[in-house]
């Protein structure tokens, strides 16, 4: 019998999905890894290792909590795959321990501060823009391939929802790359390799007597050399055009788990990104050199997501074999053997449905756990 | 072991049982007010203090997606106001809008121990409820925003705009889908106006293109609905215009149309304009004083001031337009965020400044709404923080309405010419007294909201308690800084110090609906969400347990 589950495939967190157990219906590729990741069974695997020797849960988390309290600059990193619930836990725990906490991957360079707190932006839910747009911007990203049910969900192609827009819709892909997504559009590819926001003022004008667009854009605009001024630009972009229509964009940056950490961290800490609470108080970090150098640091706990080279680690992960790591504990895949509300791209919260379980604890219990036990 | 406390020789004012600065013992155990204790009882020497219940604060924003918007938006604002890691404390940030942590402590540290979150989009119920749980502290609930629901507006349109079962069923459902206390209206129809074309409702009696409903339907459906539900707080409104010169007609006529029912009305303040006519008349000016001449007729409604106070503030609102002029207006950060099918959100960091004519007139019509009114019952104490100001601004405010030579000198800090147009120049010498100060505060929100445990010190009440030096010469420091602030019959605030944490409550309320309100809901939320029927209701136990509910009582 087909159990209804949200898909964490991507960041989507698609709904309405049913499942075998083996299979997604409807079919998506990004959620069939995802479902195969998560369900693979444990077979041999241990449920922990030490220093790669398998070891049983309490002694991997007496040594984990041995480790965390040895370390003079711990970084909490990682949650690509963590829940609302794994984040809450890990930051109560880097507030214990006075640790850097970072949501993201450290040993990249900074990629710049964001745009959002010098200007703010104007952003709307998947059904905002489903019901409202008639015209659809993607800007330098390829939703066909790392969203598969993007332009489904917002009413356009073959198996589309239904829009509530009276009249046609415009899909428009500015691109220099010959994607999936941009063989969708309605309009010619438009692009240039130039991703100058302003220049593009003129698809506006093409849009003369609209009412409402929606412009979709992601890391390629936003990360790298220059992509604060990017995405400065394109909010500055959108406020201008703000006057008797209505614009909005939707980022498809990051993943799931990364945007509700991130999240949890502004609720309990005020900052999101990277925070410092080594001081006693949290301090925004925008450091641009890879942090663990950078920072000094001497132990990384990797929180649902791959460990970064370099630095000694503790790792909870959910995947079924182990890492290389000086502590490796299994988690409960989330979504699928475990539950947890996760922020979808547009800021919706959902409630994961798992259709198995798991004897493996989440990270927030391994994270509570270890709460308790570097307590002095 | 549950704590016994007698507070001995205080001052007692407690409104609500007309006690009015008696000096007399009052004893708690287990978490209740009672008659008496027993000899080992803690005792809390008291004499020369003031003995309120705990503030009630029943219009603020503090959780969930705008609140945490506004916090990403304002790093600079939050560096110089670092809260410190403790044995006993979490660390994290003040600024205009705290992290969840600070704002639970912060508000302990002002004696209130209850605070309702007044705007909440029903479909991020899960991110405000896990907000609240990392705010200790405070008991706290959340009102649901519905008056741009676009599946209410089939529903009133089905009946005609009037008060139908399905409808009161469908708020019912809603509430027990999100674990809301009540039901907001912001600006009904016009966030939907405004998230169509940027517009906004033109008037209460304008159609909402598209929904065939005009506003004062919407008011007239979904309060009466509250109403015949009988919801521990009735419809709580923010009427349409916000903040436009003139728009007093326009809330006149809404408290027309709420009239007769039970009804609140939020930020009085910022409704309570005139001019913008054109001419000689188009500066903005006061209307307060027939605002207030109406609530004295029709007791049946009741207000919240929103205050402004000078300097700055952080405005965030659901009401997207408003949001839209003040950016066009300040050039400086700006959000939106529309929510499909209910709401919209917009924030704007703002600055109140006291030579500016408009800033002085709203800081000035504030105070004639709560000067010029003649039963505090009806006008209660906010900023609706932080859109007028921080909640950490209260003891200035209450020093505003205690202290007339304060508030003089005040007074003549502020644009003159925005000042001459209010009253306050005309000889008001009114002070507001204790009593009426633990009215405004904890009494009157208390007894609006339906808590019948809260805002009183009689038998069985909640023992939320909060102690002050008595300082007549500096009321703003009295109510800064507790002496003792007790929450659910343990002592947590001493002296400007957090001792103990308290988790502090979730409130919601419930009303029984027929089950067969699914199959009304069910199309319609496949019609319009992107996330389905199935998902959508709140069900998981940390997020809605613990709660105390508060039943219906139609």
């Amino acid at each position: 019998m087909p159990e209804s589950l949200i898909c964490a495939g991507c960041t989507l967190l698609c709904d309405d999905v049913t499942t075998d157990g083996r299979r997604l219906e409807p079919e998506c590729a990004l959620g069939a890894a995802w479902l195969a990741d998560r369900s693979a069974p444990a077979g041999d695997a241990p449920e922990a290792t030490v220093a790669g020797t398998p070891a049983d849960g309490k002694t991997a988390l007496a040594r984990a909590a041995q480790l965390l309290r040895g370390a003079r600059r711990p970084l909490v990193h990682g949650f690509a795959a963590a829940t609302i619930e794994d984040a809450r836990a890990a930051v109560t725990l880097a507030d214990r321990l006075g640790a850097i906490i970072a949501t993201g991957a450290p040993a990249q360079p900074w990629p710049g501060a964001p745009a959002f707190p010098l200007r703010g932006s104007s952003t709307a839910t998947l059904g905002e823009i489903r019901d409202r747009s008639q015209l659809v911007i993607v800007w330098h990203e390829d939703p066909e391939t790392t969203h598969p049910r993007l332009l489904q969900r917002l009413g356009f192609g073959a198996g589309r929802s239904s829009t509530r827009v009276a009249g046609s819709r415009t899909l428009v892909v500015v691109d220099d790359r010959d994607t999936a997504t941009a063989r969708r559009a309605d309009l010619p590819r438009d692009g240039p390799a130039d991703r100058d926001v302003a220049a593009r003022v003129e698809l506006f004008e093409r849009f003369d007597g609209g009412r409402h667009a929606t412009i979709v854009y992601g890391a390629a605009l936003a990360t790298g050399a220059g992509g604060q001024r990017r995405e400065l630009a394109l909010h500055e972009l959108v406020r201008r055009l703000s006057h008797g229509r209505h614009v909005v964009t939707l980022s498809l940056a990051g993943t799931a788990g990364i945007r509700s950490a991130d999240d949890v961290l502004a609720w309990q800490m005020g900052y999101s990104g990277t925070v410092d609470l080594a001081s006693g108080h949290p301090e925004l970090l925008t450091v641009t050199e890879p942090l663990i150098d950078h920072e000094r640091i001497d132990l990384a706990l990797c929180i649902e997501d791959d460990p970064r080279e370099g630095v000694p680690t503790i790792v909870l992960s959910h995947r079924a074999e182990p890492v290389d790591a000086e502590v490796w504990i299994r988690t409960a895949p989330a979504g699928v053997a475990a539950s947890g509300t996760l922020h979808r791209l547009d800021g919706v919260p959902l409630t994961l449905r798992p259709p198995l379980r798991s004897a493996a604890p989440t990270a927030a219990t391994v994270l509570a756990d270890l709460l308790k036990a570097t307590a002095i | 072991m549950s704590t016994e406390i007698r507070i001995s020789g205080g001052a007692i004012h407690d409104p609500a049982n007309d006690v009015d600065g008696e000096l007399r013992d009052l004893c708690l155990k287990d978490g209740k007010v009672v008659a008496d204790v027993g000899p080992d009882a803690r005792r809390i020497d008291a004499r020369g203090m003031v003995v309120m219940p705990g503030g009630v604060d029943i219009h603020a924003h503090i959780a969930g997606p705008k609140a945490n918007l506004a916090r990403k938006l304002s790093p600079d604002t939050r560096r110089a106001d670092p809260l410190e890691r403790s044995e006993l404390l979490r660390s994290g940030t003040g600024g205009l809008v705290p992290s969840t942590f600070a704002t639970g402590y912060r508000y302990s540290l002002l004696g209130y121990t209850t605070v309702i979150e007044a705007a909440a989009p029903p479909l991020a119920a899960r991110h405000v409820l896990a907000e609240l749980r990392d705010t200790p502290m405070i008991d706290k609930a959340f009102l649901i925003l519905m008056g741009n629901n676009q599946v209410l507006f089939e529903l009133i349109r089905a009946s005609g705009g009037a008060v139908s079962p399905q409808l009161r069923d469908a708020i019912a459902w809603w509430l027990a889908a999100t674990g809301g206390y009540g039901v907001k209206l912001v600006n009904p129809g016009g966030v939907e106006v405004f998230k169509q074309s940027n517009g906004d409702v033109d008037g209460i009696d304008a159609e909402v293109p598209g929904y065939g409903v005009t506003p004062r339907q919407v008011l007239e459906a979904i309060g009466g609905a509250v109403h015949e539900l009988g919801l521990p707080h009735p419809v709580h409104v923010h009427a349409n215009d916000l903040g436009v010169p003139g728009n007093a007609t326009t809330t006149l006529q809404t408290m027309d149309a709420l009239s007769g029912r039970q009804a609140h009305l939020a930020h009085l303040q910022f409704h309570a304009y005139g001019g913008g006519v054109g001419g000689s008349e188009s500066l903005p000016r006061s209307r307060a004083p027939e605002l207030l001449d109406y609530l004295a007729d029709h007791k049946e409604l009741t207000a919240d001031v929103g205050q402004v106070m000078f300097g700055d503030a952080m405005t965030m609102t659901a009401d997207g337009h408003v949001s839209a002029v003040l950016r066009d207006l300040d050039g400086g950060k700006w959000v939106n965020h529309d929510t499909e099918v209910e709401t919209g959100c917009g924030i704007v960091p703002f600055t109140y400044k006291a030579g500016n004519y408009v800033h002085a007139l709203q800081w000035g019509i504030g105070l004639e709404l709560f000067l010029l009114g003649s039963d505090p019952w009806q006008v209660m104490l906010s900023t609706d923080h932080p859109n007028g100001g921080s909640f950490l601004s209260y003891p200035k405010l209450i020093r505003l309405l205690m202290d007339r030579g304060f508030r003089d000198d005040q007074l003549g800090r502020a644009n003159q010419k925005a000042i001459k147009r209010t009253a306050l120049l005309d000889g008001l010498d009114r002070e507001y007294t204790l009593n009426e100060i633990a009215i405004i505060t904890r009494a009157g929100p208390a007894r609006r909201l339906g808590l019948r445990d809260k805002g009183h010190l009689g038998i069985g009440a909640d023992a939320d308690v909060t102690i002050y030096h008595d300082r007549p010469d500096d009321r703003e420091e009295m109510f800064s800084t507790p002496r003792y602030v007790i929450k659910g019959g343990e002592l947590v605030v001493e002296e400007g110090d957090l001792r103990r944490i308290d988790d502090g409550l979730l409130l919601s309320s419930s009303a029984p609906f027929d089950g067969d309100i699914d199959r009304v809901l069910e199309p319609l939320f496949a019609d319009r969400y992107t996330v389905s029927f199935d998902h959508y209701p709140v069900r998981d136990p940390a997020l809605r347990e613990p709660a105390t509910i508060v039943e219906a009582t139609p």
